[in-house]
């Protein structure tokens, strides 16, 4: 009797073991990989071509991964509490096309001009969310749904064809130097800290993870778990808007498709850093990991000459690898293969 | 109650526009909702079996471009593009199961990245729009039989006439079980690895035959064409009354969906509304299907 109970004992304590554990080594791993082949992608493509793999590259790199590690921390939230994000295309180009079509170049308006239009692209982001927790629409359908209604109405009101330019401040955002480094660099890193910092660190991070591992257990433990799911999607929303602010900077004017080619990266960025696609486990920093990995590989692949159809087979393909080896069953497997 | 909007909206439709009741004007209609309806009924089984499959829209795309670029003449050309297509489907939508069905992958995730690839390799065979669909498909597929039966309305009821009969065996029960309550069905005995990553290819052909009628329609390759059918065939699926969550619904009322929501772009437009907000309505359309669906199957198991 006494040995049963032991046993079992036992038997608890070693699940308990394997759960911290594999939690542990799934996200070191996870991003310890992605970090290693980050850096021989850019060592390795020095062989291949002599422009590639210098300083001036990982510069490169670094600009242009700017607008998917953004991306990355709102899609990141977003799939952490359980959810998936399709809005962004819509929201992007919102932001993109009412920083040129309200602001413009009109110096100073910019100040207070530019955190309205991010709070217009939160509101899309407060819609999606609320349909999904009261009407009970799939989030995919929903955000997907208002993606579509916003590219929509964003094509009525530019009739077809969207005018202004650039704000002075985004373009300062995006080509301007700040001690000898450029300035999106630096907003990068700052961006990075921060968003560290609100997932890992703070109170509302931790309720997102804990509405996203486990909705009735977080409301027994007293999450408000309503805030907790809404928050994500307004974040999300509002990152989609900095970027399209971000794209206008640096490409000096909006279009309406400006969106379309971040869907994908943006969730396959969070994918690869070793984030679960059903909620509940990942971090930023993987996620950021993700982002640099296929830009890194963007550049390479454009480098290279290859097409862009090529670099979408590319991207898909390592999405797929990334999903089936990061299931949580050849976790265990694994773990329980070294035991 | 599908059928009931569809009349209700047509007969403003045809008051709207008195020369909509000419055959000519029928079968255009019929033409234009085909590939949708299509879409909508390969979406519809996999919704069925609980499951979303976004693949889809990649599967089009890539039938498209495939019959722009290699246009083959002639009714002996036609039927080998059709098969060609029906072959592309099958392919995708085996490894749309394999993934799902047997690596137990999220459908979302799983059809996602098969539709991001399907996608990059349809931009491979073909950068930009352009190329031409053999003039055979697309004369005579979108022409009518006898002059009065729009081929692609016979198209898309062979579909749900075959759907009715895969409906009775085995296979067709399977489905709406896993899809209602997965475990159940495994106790009671069924291989529902095996039903479900049919259903996948299965769907997977369906939406060749839609990649076939929209090339036959549009008669030109477009690497994205697919695109906007992602969207349209979920709203038209939850118009037609299937419920999100699987295990019930059909492929007819799918149809019947697709066809409302085409014909709803036609009102619009009648109507003076500028075809830029489109979107707009189909977009509120799809949310407003998908919670009516959920309201009513809540009532239905309060009962």
């Amino acid at each position: 009797m006494t040995n049963d109970l032991r046993q079992a004992d036992t038997r608890f304590a070693q699940a308990g073991d394997t759960r911290t554990s594999a939690k542990v080594s799934r996200e070191t791993i996870s991003a310890a990989t992605v970090a290693v082949l980050c850096v021989l992608l850019l060592v390795g493509a020095r062989f291949v071509s002599p422009a590639l793999g210098s300083w001036s590259q990982v510069e490169t790199v670094l600009i242009l991964g700017f607008f998917l590690v953004v991306l990355s921390f709102g899609q990141g939230l977003v799939i952490l509490s359980g959810g998936l994000d399709l809005s962004l295309p819509g929201t992007i180009t919102l932001g993109g096309i009412l920083a040129t079509g309200w602001v413009g170049t009109s110096d100073p308006a910019a100040w207070y001009l530019l955190p309205v239009v991010l709070a217009a692209c939160g509101v899309v982001g407060l819609i999606s969310a609320l349909g999904i927790i009261w009407l009970r629409v799939p989030p995919f359908i929903m955000t997907m749904a208002m993606s579509i209604i916003v590219a929509s109405a964003l094509l009525g009101y530019t009739n077809g064809s969207p005018r202004g330019a650039a704000p002075y401040v985004a373009v300062a955002l995006m080509k301007g130097h700040v001690l000898g480094m450029p300035v999106p660099v630096v907003v990068l890193i700052c961006f990075v800290v921060l968003g560290w910092l609100f997932q890992s660190r703070s109170v509302f991070g931790r309720y997102v993870y804990a509405v996203g591992t486990n909705v009735e257990a977080a409301r027994i433990a007293g999450v408000p778990v309503t805030f907790s799911r809404i928050l994500p999607y307004v974040v999300s929303a509002m990152c989609a808007g900095f970027v399209g602010i971000a794209l206008v900077g640096y490409s000096s004017g909006a279009t309406l498709r400006m969106g379309d080619d971040y869907l994908l990266p943006s969730i396959a960025a969070v994918v690869i850093g070793g984030s679960s696609i059903l909620g509940g486990r990942g971090t930023y920093l993987g996620s950021v990991g993700g982002a640099i990995l296929l830009t890194t590989l963007g550049t390479i692949i454009s480098a290279l000459g290859f097409e862009f159809g090529l670099r979408t087979i590319i991207e898909g393909s390592i999405v797929l690898v990334a999903l089936l080896l990061l299931r949580e069953e050849l976790f265990k497997k694994l773990w329980s293969i070294r035991r | 109650m599908i059928v009931g909007i569809y009349v209700v909206l047509y007969a403003l439709y045809v008051y709207q526009q008195p020369r909509a009741l000419s055959a000519s004007a029928i079968a255009a209609l019929f033409n234009n909702s085909a590939p949708l309806a299509l879409a909508a009924a390969g979406q519809a089984l996999v919704v069925i079996s609980r499951g979303f499959d976004l693949s889809v829209a990649g599967v089009i795309s890539l039938c498209n471009v495939t019959l722009a670029v290699y246009p083959m003449a002639g009714p002996g050309g036609a039927l080998i593009s059709v098969l060609i297509c029906m072959a592309i489907g099958l392919l995708v939508g085996a490894v749309n199961g394999l993934l799902v069905a047997v690596l137990r992958m999220q459908s979302i995730a799983a059809t996602l990245a098969t539709m991001i690839i399907c996608q990059g390799i349809a931009l491979v065979i073909l950068k930009a729009p352009g190329g031409t669909v053999a003039d055979w498909i697309a004369d005579e597929m979108t022409g009518r039989l006898w002059n009065a039966i729009p081929v692609s309305g016979l198209v898309v009821a062979i579909v749900v006439a075959v759907w009715l009969l895969i409906r009775r065996t085995n296979f067709g029960m399977a489905i709406y079980a896993i899809g209602a309550d997965e475990q159940s069905a495994s106790l009671s005995g069924m291989d529902t690895t095996r039903v479900r990553f049919l259903t996948y290819a299965l769907a997977g052909v369906v939406y060749g035959l839609a990649g076939f009628m929209l090339s036959a329609q549009t008669a030109t390759g477009n690497p994205t064409a697919g695109t906007p059918l992602l969207m349209l065939s979920f709203a038209a699926v939850a118009l037609g009354g299937t419920s999100l969550a699987g295990g019930r619904g059909g492929l007819f009322a799918s149809v019947m969906g697709a066809a409302v929501l085409m014909l709803l772009q036609k009102v619009l437009f009648s109507s003076g509304v500028s075809s830029f907000y489109t979107g707009v309505f189909q977009g509120a359309a799809l949310i407003l299907a998908v919670v009516l669906s959920g309201v009513l199957s809540r009532i239905g198991e309060a009962k």
